[in-house]
């Protein structure tokens, strides 16, 4: 597995954009080949729908959200080529890179929080996102698991606060138990 | 689906937005009053009215509009900020809350380079963000009155949320006025009994018909409003039960529609208008989401009954929605001012526009209005 070099990232980027090439393969460096990351925390972004990349990415550029890694990446960028890359990554298609056996009893259980949590309403049923609120199924574990409790903990900063509302007093066997199950869905 | 709907982080160009649909009673003129405000909602204006500072959510900025007469400018005074949606204005000061901050902008009017004055740590704000975003006014008594919503959509929380405060300026001399107060970002002082009117929204999850939103009178400090276990309706909450939950509870003076947002307040004072609208309220829906139908996606007049305990809820502005039955809406109005001259703002944080209403008598015999 190649570590993800967020700096050389940044370099690659600043040499993109002198010289015309794919911004997009930068972005690969760490989401990983398609933009299925197989790096611990840090995310897969393919598949993920327009509105939501293109919103994250202005969040971040206006340091609303915190991102040290992404910030030096998005700095300058313009409305238009934050766009077209939301564009080229909604239309990747999303993979789980979750090698790992899948333990029936937490898939049910997260099934059944997903369920009692209306997490489908916004998400929709397949989990595949809409808009602007992100696709879970496939996404990795690890990062649906810390970013749940960010929410839950108010530690997540900039953007819509509606996810601390769903995610109010849920205990960590269950956002533990949610994203198993989310992990290993189509 | 009933989820959220997304808003609009990128400006709008004025051509963009068909303030033509807009409708208003007979005499009344709707016109795009300024542009390139995404996300702007809560309005707080100068002494002289020549400057409007507009508050946002997840963009993170305060705007400051200066009105040159025939047009209008518009510049960034904060960014990066945590959800700034509370603007007030007094004796030159600009005051900004943000869920995690509260900065003061002396002489901000006058000189665009002003120091900025970090007030947070004077007005203890809790820590959750949810439903802390905040709408901010001074009241007739000078005092700072700040709401703390619920970190939820229902939950019994912590005792420092679901509820309004009052401060002086300064941030000194906390006190809690009203408590049972889920979400309320809109409120104003009637102008004769200085009572505090304020709006609430209904929790989400129970169903389209409600709870719903409410309008509530504060008659005295220290009042319940009813959160968690009590709604608008009278209705007990579906999973927060307590015997007795709607006992020595305040209930609203009107209910404004289940899921309609009722967000800004006010009392209208001017002249220009015709006589009846004076002392009645002006409130802004900004549109249901929870709920498969839409409900809102306008401006009221509310005029209070004579003994204060009932209100008139009567259609003002509409047209942001051009369906009954679905979601087709391109603005979303969300506060109210008042101009120096009488006139009516309206801020539309979907589209980041502020339009301005304005009156003047049809003439005798003209048949329709134009």
């Amino acid at each position: 597995m190649r570590p993800c070099r967020w700096r050389r990232a940044a370099g690659l980027l600043a040499a993109i954009l002198v010289f015309g090439a794919n911004a997009q393969e930068t972005c690969l460096t760490c989401h990983g080949p398609g933009g299925n990351s197989v790096t611990p925390g840090v995310p897969s972004i393919a598949g993920q729908p327009r509105l939501f990349i293109e919103t994250q990415l202005v969040l971040m550029r206006e340091e609303i959200r915190p991102a040290p890694q992404m910030l030096p990446l998005v700095k300058g960028m313009k409305d238009a080529e934050i766009t077209r890359l939301a564009e080229h990554f909604s239309k990747l298609p999303a993979k789980s890179t979750e090698t790992a056996r899948p333990d029936p009893r937490l898939v049910q259980r997260g099934r059944d929080r997903a369920k009692a949590l209306r997490c489908g309403v916004c998400h929709v049923a397949d989990f595949k996102g809409q808009k602007q609120v992100p696709r879970l199924a496939a996404q990795r574990y690890d990062y649906l698991a810390a970013e749940m409790r960010a929410y839950r903990d108010n530690r997540r900063k900039g953007g819509d606060t509606i996810m601390a509302a769903a995610l109010y007093g849920v205990p960590d066997a269950d956002i533990d138990a949610l994203a198993h199950f989310l992990s290993r869905l189509p | 689906m009933v989820a959220p709907r997304p808003g609009k982080m990128t400006e709008t160009p004025a051509g963009e937005i068909p303030v033509a649909k807009l409708k208003a009673p007979r005499g009344f003129k709707v016109e795009l009053w300024a542009t390139g405000l995404p996300g702007g909602r809560a309005m707080a204006l100068s002494e002289d009215g020549k400057k409007v500072y507009v508050g946002t959510r997840a963009i993170g900025r305060v705007y400051e509009v200066t009105d040159a007469g025939d047009k209008r400018t518009v510049r960034i005074v904060a960014q990066k900020l945590t959800q700034p949606a509370g603007v007030a204005y007094k004796d030159g000061a600009l005051f900004v809350f943000a869920i995690d901050k509260v900065l003061r902008y002396d002489g901000i009017a006058s000189n665009p380079n002003a120091q900025v004055q970090d007030l947070t740590a004077k007005f203890e704000l809790p820590p959750k963000q949810h439903h802390n975003w905040k709408y901010v006014a001074f009241g007739p008594d000078g005092k700072l009155y700040v709401p703390l919503g619920a970190p939820c959509n229902i939950c019994e929380p912590e005792k420092e949320y679901s509820q309004i405060r009052r401060y002086n300026a300064d941030g000194s001399g906390k006190e809690v006025i009203a408590t049972g107060v889920r979400n309320s970002v809109g409120f104003d002082w009637h102008p004769k009994t200085k009572e505090l009117w304020f709006t609430d929204h209904g929790r989400d999850w129970m169903g389209d018909s409600g709870p719903q939103d409410e309008l509530n009178r504060l008659a005295k400090p220290g009042a319940n409003f009813g959160f968690p276990y009590c709604h608008a309706d009278g209705k007990q909450d579906a999973d927060f039960k307590k015997k007795d939950g709607c006992k020595d509870v305040t209930r609203p003076v009107a209910l404004m529609g289940a899921h309609a947002a009722a967000m800004g307040v006010k009392f209208y004072t001017g002249t220009m208008f015709p006589a009846e609208y004076r002392n009645t309220m002006f409130i802004a829906r900004k549109g249901s989401w929870n709920r498969s139908k839409p409900n809102g996606f306008d401006v009221v007049n509310v005029r209070p009954g004579a003994d204060g305990k009932s209100a008139k809820v009567t259609p003002f502005l509409t047209g942001f929605n051009e369906s009954k039955d679905g979601y087709k809406f391109w603005g979303r109005p969300a506060y109210v001012a008042q101009m120096p001259d009488g006139a009516l703002l309206v801020s539309d944080e979907q589209v980041g526009a502020i339009y301005r209403i304005s009156y003047e008598k049809p003439a005798a015999g003209k048949a329709k209005q134009k």
